[in-house]
């Protein structure tokens, strides 16, 4: 009996320390990560942390265009007359309004980084920020005076702590640590949650090449997405909404990074070839790669890249409709080929067997998405536009398509005022008469058909 | 010792007394005063039988402890007096079913006219009874709302009851106008929720397949918290949103501009940048 006793007290008090046991999050890898080779799997995971650290210790990599960090800048002058000043003059890279008095300020560059492995002494917090006469008041004197051009950091990687923090609440249990759409709740939804990890958002503002911008995401956690299961976070506070935003870029960036190593290892066939190639071309096609991502990032932020119509939204009238349903039906715009005459996303090409990215036949006919999950095409009778239902939003939907999606572009293809007809058509269609016989009325002969007049 | 556990009984309806006479001062058990009438006189009900039951506590542990005392007393050296034992007593069981009988009874027929206010549709205020101001769909997790929108000179429409092309859409941002009565139309698009605005002690399940009317009417204009108070599912503490109450003007101005920013069509933007 005491032998009983003293076992279930034992197995007790193991299940509650199990069950206060903290899972440590870890960013898992692409299904193409496990069929390289050994070496090259080091390789790739080695670089992974070298540049983007783990979920719980982040590395703030300069080559991304992020903002890790509430600001950054550089010193122009010090205070005059004293060794170990306490105010500086900035000149500021980011961040000009996000800073705060208590905020850390550290150094990249100068006398004051100290060498590895020595103790980090020129940490000081923010007691004033000036803008008008861009002076920064540290709480007490550096060690020694800054030189002009010294770069420095305020609340060094702040932003995207703040952003994981956030995540972690909020996202990671549909989107994942990885931001690879595979949380623990992804298995029961449909559509599943994205993947950031192709760096590719299906909404967005922008030019058919270019990226998302910050304001797309932020827009989509905002209002969330209409029709499924991505619920609106309206009442995020400015700062949390921005973290969130540059965490799931950071994602994204490593996301698509790590892709562009396993593509470059994945070729590769024993540990010498490996070891050839990391000595010899990676390094340099490695920073061009990054170089590239990080540009491609950029310039989707720029104004440039936003679709902004010529000319304004055409009237709604009855002959805009029917130009709308006109070019719905036709070869130019063949909207009808997947959507469906009537817009119950049943066309042709969902019974059509496409092929993968690799030029495969997919097992099941129907679209597909570049993530490789079936899709159908939106039934435009429920007035759910998951992109927005902004007129705005459905004509960049038409001009630029969506991204990741069988959906084309058509800006080239279509006048600014033959997307607007669309548009009006398609914003139309919920409200517009089914024809005799679908299910909504009763059938009616069609010599009557013929004899009402089809104003 | 006998006579400390006949203490430690006496101390809880005292501490109940405290309690009840503090709670309202310190909002122990509402977040701020009601923000509607009608959350007023919900909360008076509620007071009134926070009253009755700290009253019937006093009393029972009163009882409680007369009886510990005397038998403490009878178990005191040299006392002679014996416990006795009792069967029943008609008499007392009539009176204890009678009086909690008639105290219930006499809470269900006063708080009879709250109840039908709040919840029979032909008692709601007779300006909002048909007139919804908008449709709130939840879902999990969020709150969908549907305004009617406006007409070409700018007076809001009738809600009907499938979506308009003049409808207009807002997520987890329900605006409404304060000092007066509005209804809307409660739905749910999956599982069951609950509507619940804490401030204005309004609290309405809102179940697959129905169409509810609830009312309300926010006394000052502000920011209210709109909760689902349903254990909708594994997310269901994202369901917050917010009630804007605020002036007629300004509601109807809000419309307008949710009726704009609807209708963009991206040339407005075009002229900014330039």
């Amino acid at each position: 009996m005491r032998v009983l006793y003293v076992t279930s007290v034992i197995l007790g008090a193991s299940a509650i320390l199990q069950g206060c046991g903290r899972m440590q999050p870890e960013f898992s890898h692409r299904d193409e990560f496990h069929e390289l080779i050994p070496a090259a799997q080091v390789v790739v995971e080695d670089t992974l942390r070298e540049h983007y650290g783990s979920p719980t210790d982040m590395v703030a990599w300069e080559k991304l265009p992020l903002k890790f960090s509430a600001a950054s800048g550089r010193v122009t002058a010090v205070e005059e007359g004293t060794a170990t000043p306490s105010s500086l003059q900035v000149s500021l890279n980011t961040g000009a309004d996000d800073i705060q008095p208590g905020q850390n300020v550290d150094w990249l560059t100068g006398t004051l980084l100290p060498a590895s492995g020595e103790e980090y002494t020129a940490t000081r917090e923010v007691v004033s920020w000036d803008p008008e006469t861009s002076t920064l008041t540290l709480d007490a004197p550096l060690p020694e005076a800054p030189a002009p051009g010294d770069r420095f950091v305020v609340d060094l990687g702040g932003v995207l702590e703040h952003g994981r923090t956030l995540y972690a609440e909020h996202c990671q249990h549909c989107h994942g640590v990885s931001g690879d759409g595979a949380g623990p709740t992804a298995p029961y939804l449909n559509p599943p949650p994205r993947d950031y990890r192709l760096g590719k958002f299906k909404f967005t503002s922008t030019q058919t090449s270019n990226r998302a911008t910050r304001e797309d995401l932020s827009r989509v956690i905002e209002n969330g997405i209409a029709g499924t299961y991505m619920p609106s976070f309206k009442l995020l506070e400015p700062d949390e909404m921005q973290a969130i935003v540059e965490y799931v870029l950071w994602l994204s960036m490593r996301g698509e990074t790590e892709l562009n190593l396993v593509t470059y290892f994945g070729e590769l066939e024993d540990d010498e070839e490996v070891q050839e190639y990391v000595e010899e071309d990676f390094k340099e096609e490695f920073e061009d790669d990054i170089s590239f991502l990080a540009r491609r990032w950029e310039v989707s932020q720029e104004p440039a890249a936003l679709v902004i119509p010529k000319e304004g939204r055409v009237e709604v009238t009855p002959e805009s409709l029917r130009r709308g349903r006109a070019l719905y039906v036709s070869d130019k715009a063949k909207c009808a080929s997947c959507h469906g005459t009537e817009g119950l996303g049943n066309g042709p090409q969902t019974l059509a067997v496409q092929k993968d990215p690799d030029g495969n036949e997919y097992e099941h006919p129907g679209l597909y998405d570049d993530w490789g999950n079936p899709l159908e095409p939106r039934n435009l009778r429920t007035g759910i536009y998951r992109g927005g239902r902004r007129p705005i939003d459905l004509y960049r939907r038409i001009y630029a398509g969506i991204k990741g999606t069988p959906m084309p572009a058509f800006g080239t293809a279509l006048s600014d005022q033959e997307i607007w007809d669309i548009v009006n058509y398609v914003m139309s269609m919920p409200f517009e008469e089914r024809e005799p016989g679908d299910g909504t009325k009763p059938y009616t002969p069609p010599e009557q058909l013929a004899t009402a007049s089809p104003e | 010792m006998k006579r400390f556990w006949v203490l430690f009984f006496m101390f809880w309806p005292l501490l109940a007394l405290y309690v009840c006479w503090v709670a309202p001062a310190y909002d122990w058990w509402f977040p701020g005063a009601a923000a509607s009438p009608l959350g007023q006189r919900i909360d008076d009900l509620f007071y009134l039988i926070l009253i009755i039951t700290t009253v019937v506590f006093i009393g029972t542990q009163a009882a409680l402890g007369y009886v510990l005392w005397t038998g403490a007393q009878r178990s005191d050296e040299g006392s002679e007096e014996r416990a006795w034992f009792s069967h029943g007593s008609h008499n007392l069981e009539v009176i204890w079913t009678i009086v909690p009988a008639g105290v219930l009874l006499f809470i269900a027929l006063y708080q009879m006219d709250v109840w039908a206010e709040y919840r029979i549709k032909t008692s709601f205020p007779e300006e909002v009874r048909n007139d919804p101001i908008a449709e709130v769909t939840a879902r999990q997790f969020e709150w969908r709302i549907r305004y009617p929108g406006v007409d070409a000179e700018g007076n809001p429409l009738p809600l009907m009851p499938d979506p308009q092309p003049t409808d207009l859409y807002t997520v987890n941002d329900l605006h409404v106008p304060s000092g007066r009565p509005v209804m809307i139309n409660l739905r749910t698009d999956d599982v069951q929720h609950s509507f619940f605005l804490p401030e204005l002690r309004v609290k309405q399940d809102a179940v697959p397949g129905l169409v509810i009317p609830v009312w309300f009417e926010a006394t000052k204009s502000g920011e209210y918290a709109l909760l689902c108070a349903e254990l909708c599912g594994w997310g269901h503490y994202k369901m917050k949103a917010r009630l804007v109450a605020e002036s007629e003007t300004s509601w109807q101005t809000w419309l307008q501009e949710l009726k704009a920013e609807q209708e963009f069509d991206g040339v407005v933007e075009t002229s900014e940048e330039e």
